[in-house]
């Protein structure tokens, strides 16, 4: 009922701003300006990381591309690029960790035969299955900048951030912590646990493979922020007669939802029927209750306020 | 068919101006909590104001629709559906009420979606100070941090214990130079860290420091704005409020006159001057806080009176309930964000105590951190791995608007609940509040308010509250109780009228707790109850237990209690009691608690599991 999992076209206005310990920052577009996803923007020097334990922090300068199509509204005083464009816009049930602009590459399991298929540098990685700490870890050796993955275990989660996910979802300073986390950002669509992605979901990040996009990682309860992909419509797809979706919170027949919470956490499907009446659960509470049909053909009837819009 | 929509700017020449006809024939009333929207339409029914219709819809202030008024909008739209009236022609309010049944006359509000104000107290701060600040500050959204200034920690190590934001941050030792220095780099960094609202500053200038702690507490601001402008942020660094010696206040404001507009309190010296101070802080709440909530503009315009916030909602009630009832009241409302108590005694006496951290949605987090696993574990009656915990209250945190479908789910929402309001209790205490024994006890707020049992309600209150005496419980579960106190401010009769009809009606029964030395296992209380119709019946009630006594709302009855020799019912340790007026009952009956207070669990955990279970047995829960 709450959340839009995946806009397929919408307008967004973003600040590119990479975080983390920044000595200077230099704009290299100015406002009014039409920027492409992989043109530099910023040219930045960062400094060392003031947290002791953050080894990987990077030094030196660092040319930051738009991650974005689109025009340049205005740099901010802190020397941000703020970019409007017309994009698809994914949303993460959680994540972690800095804006990234990288290459969309799906990941390929390994083959009988023990192949791999090689992964760019930069690159930010779909995985539209679970994965774990080890996962990311040689994600993180690979020179991989995010992950887009359906759902981690939540203790692999923490030990690959080493950092206590209730804390980082409920601190205040949101810019502060991440510089703490790993230098790999990395989104969640389903969130923790060992869920699929929804082939929805999946289905539009295979086909943007290879396009530019642009990851953050942020998640805070406490500040309404949550992790986003995105991903730049090609000039073709955006005719003068374009219009971005404009997300309806209401849940009607035929859309396409996940199961958030309970014993069917994690499925996916589509709203066959809306109840009249309240229903009754296992738990006893009685609510507005909807029928699902799941992707494996089954139905699933389940509280309205358990559901969240796919697409 | 006729209907003037209301035009985007109100029948006034701003917000919070629309003219009240006169008399009022409908209400409509929004309460926009963080998780849900909950939107009532009063009207007149054979002369009675009675609630029509209730529905409620997501709270719409996050992306991607980061507007509030769409969940209002939903909300009136499925009361639009069940009731055949039309209140929006083009998402614009019809008001006033039309010939044929369309509109509404009055529109109001209440939320409670701004999030908590942090409040960061500067300069002489003192335990004493930081205590009167957290009173000050208890009935409203606001969470109070000090940091005093370096130098009067310097002067004040020696005599004074200092509790606040890591006042031992800068290393122990003697306050050198250096010390200090490091002292103010970590002040500007947690200042940073913490990102208050408003900086409070307080301070009488007799501490053997002087006024220098005034004059660092407002270098600390300057500093942070300078830092801050440096960064490139264009805003100011936090509203400032001045509560220090009055006469240094020319001289802050002029340190101050490029960081931000000074507001004034009364100088923070003694209880006295809470009033001011809470005041300056609950106006700088509603109109710097609540304003940021996304579409709070077109909100403003529809409301008759500016949004009420939903404590200050909930307080009225509380206060108006005990000297209507001559009764003392506590009001606890268990929300998603913040759960909040309100006491009212029936001589005026008020407690208001806001607990903004801890609620059972979006801020579950912050209960398990703060109380830990095992003090939610000891109500669960099974066990449970801290993997499974960490996994709810992160699929909580995330998605605050779910309902539990299995009984394990449920349970451990109730003990979060527990935990809340025992949170909330501590926090008071933690202020130096006493503590008002109430006569009835009303629990609102969607985890108590959706029950599937009302004893399972009725427990919670119980446990986490541990009345002594005779108490009766009421349950509000049509979630009204946060939205009269706003609709009072426009119609008093209405308020008045659907409370009594419709918002308290669910009463769960009135209960009995007796105290002192409760022999466990042994009868601790035998209960004699004269039903109406003259029908007798006696219950012995072991101490340990929970006993439940039929009586339902439609009757009364007459009690008679006869305690074991130590053990108090209200009069004494053994003294008996016989009830001079009948008693009502309740949807879960005349419930005798001779588990005593305090509570104690069993700490075997199949012993507690198994208590536990006897006890939600007993009370249908």
């Amino acid at each position: 009922m709450m959340g839009w999992s995946v806009i397929a076209q919408t307008l967004v206005r973003r600040e590119r701003w990479p975080g983390g310990q920044l000595i200077s920052v230099t704009p290299l577009v100015a406002p009014g300006q039409d920027v492409l996803p992989d043109q530099p923007v910023m040219l930045l020097e960062r400094g060392v990381s003031a947290q002791p334990a953050d080894k990987n922090a990077l030094q030196g300068s660092e040319v930051v591309p738009a991650g974005l199509r689109g025009r340049v509204i205005e740099i901010t005083p802190r020397g941000g690029v703020v970019i409007e464009g017309r994009a698809s816009a994914v949303r993460g049930a959680l994540g972690a960790g800095n804006q990234v602009a990288g290459i969309l590459t799906m990941w390929q399991p390994a083959t009988a035969q023990g192949a791999t298929v090689a992964i760019p540098p930069g690159a930010i990685l779909v995985v539209p299955v679970p994965i774990n700490l080890a996962f990311l870890r040689q994600a993180m050796v690979s020179g991989v900048v995010g992950v887009v993955a359906s759902s981690m275990p939540l203790p692999d989660l923490e030990g690959f951030l080493n950092a206590d996910v209730i804390e980082l979802l409920h601190s205040i300073n949101v810019e502060a912590v991440q510089t703490r986390l790993p230098p790999l950002t990395l989104l969640l669509t389903e969130g923790p646990g060992m869920f699929a992605m929804p082939a929805a979901t999946a289905a539009l990040l295979a086909r943007c493979q290879g396009t530019i996009a642009l990851l953050s990682g942020v998640t805070s309860v406490r500040q309404h922020i949550m992790p986003e992909l995105l991903i730049s419509l090609p000039p073709g797809d955006t005719p003068d007669g374009w219009h971005p979706v404009l997300p309806e919170p209401t849940i009607s027949l035929g859309v396409q939802v996940r199961v958030c919470s309970g014993e069917h956490e994690g499925a996916t499907g589509t709203v066959v029927y809306l109840f009249t009446h309240d229903q009754v659960f296992l738990s006893g509470i009685r609510v507005p209750a909807v029928c699902l049909r799941l992707e494996n053909g089954s139905l699933l009837v389940v509280p309205l306020a358990l559901i969240e819009r796919i697409i | 068919m006729y209907s003037q929509p209301q035009a985007e700017g109100g029948q006034g020449s701003g917000p919070a101006n629309n003219a009240i006809p006169s008399p009022v024939s409908s209400i409509l009333v929004a309460d926009c909590g963080t998780v849900y929207t909950k939107v009532s339409l009063l009207g007149l029914v054979e002369g009675q104001y009675r609630l029509m219709a209730r529905k409620e819809a997501p709270t719409t202030i996050l992306p991607p629709y980061q507007d509030v008024m769409k969940g209002v909008i939903q909300a009136i739209n499925a009361i639009e559906f069940i009731t055949g009236r039309r209140f929006l022609a083009e998402e614009r309010l019809i008001t006033p009420e039309q010939p044929d049944g369309d509109g509404v006359d009055v529109f109001v509000a209440t939320t409670s979606a701004g999030g908590p104000m942090r409040i960061m107290v500067l300069g002489a701060v003192t335990p004493e100070r930081e205590q009167l600040v957290a009173q000050a500050v208890a009935g409203l959204y606001a969470e109070p941090h000090s940091m005093p200034s370096p130098s009067f920690m310097a002067t004040s190590a020696s005599t004074l214990e200092l509790v606040s934001v890591g006042v031992a941050g800068a290393g122990a030792g003697a306050w050198t130079s250096e010390r200090v220095a490091l002292e103010w780099q970590r002040q500007v960094e947690t200042f940073r860290e913490i990102q208050p609202d408003v900086a409070l500053v307080v301070g009488m200038a007799d501490s053997p420091s002087g006024p220098a702690p005034l004059q660092e507490a407002c270098q600390l601001l300057v500093n942070t704005a300078r830092d801050t402008a440096r960064q490139g942020a264009e805003e100011q660094v936090c509203a400032v409020i001045y509560a220090g010696a009055p006469q240094y206040v020319e001289a802050v404001k002029g340190m101050l006159r490029d960081v931000a507009e000074v507001k004034r309190a009364e100088p923070l010296t003694s209880q006295a001057d809470l009033a001011s101070i809470s005041m300056v802080v609950g106006e700088l709440y509603e109109y710097e806080i609540i304003p940021r909530i996304p579409g709070f503009d077109r909100l403003s315009r529809w409301t008759a009176t500016s949004p009420v916030v939903t404590a200050n909602s909930i307080s009225s009630l509380a206060r108006f309930l005990a000297q209507h009832y001559a009764m003392n009241v506590t009001a606890v409302d268990i929300g998603a964000s913040a759960t909040i108590l309100m006491q009212a005694g029936e001589n005026g006496d008020f407690i208001p105590m806001v607990n903004s951290g801890a609620g059972v949605g979006s801020n579950i987090g912050n209960i398990l951190q703060r109380v830990g696993l095992q003090r939610i574990a000891r109500w669960l009656p099974f066990a449970i791995t801290e993997d499974e915990l960490r996994q709810y209250v992160v699929n909580r945190s995330l998605h605050a608007q779910v309902l539990p479908t299995t009984v394990r789910e449920l349970q451990i929402g109730y003990a979060f609940a527990r935990e809340a309001l025992i949170l909330t209790v501590e926090a008071a205490n933690e202020r130096g509040f006493g503590w008002i024994h109430p006569d009835l006890i009303l629990g609102t707020g969607g985890i108590l308010s959706h029950a599937p049992k009302y004893g399972q309600a009725a427990l919670v209150l119980l446990d986490a509250l541990q009345p002594q005496g005779v108490t009766s419980l009421v349950l509000d579960r049509t979630m009204l109780i946060p939205q009269l106190g706003a609709v009072a401010s426009v119609a008093p009769v209405a308020a008045v009228q659907v409370n009594e009809n419709d918002a308290v009606t669910m009463r769960l029964g009135t209960c009995v707790v007796p105290y002192g030395d409760i022999p466990q296992g042994e009868i601790a209380l035998r209960v004699g109850v004269e039903y109406t119709n003259g029908r007798q019946v006696t219950v012995d009630v072991r101490g340990g237990s929970i006993e439940v006594i039929p009586l339902r709302p439609s009757e009364q009855a007459l009690l008679s209690l006869f305690p074991a020799s130590a053990v108090d019912v209200g009069l004494g340790p053994g003294e008996r009691a016989k009830a001079a007026e009948e008693i009502d009952g309740g949807l879960v009956g005349l419930i005798i608690d001779a588990r005593g207070r305090p509570l104690v669990l069993p700490e075997n955990n199949k012993e507690r599991q198994a208590r536990l279970l006897q006890w939600m047995q007993a009370m249908g829960a």
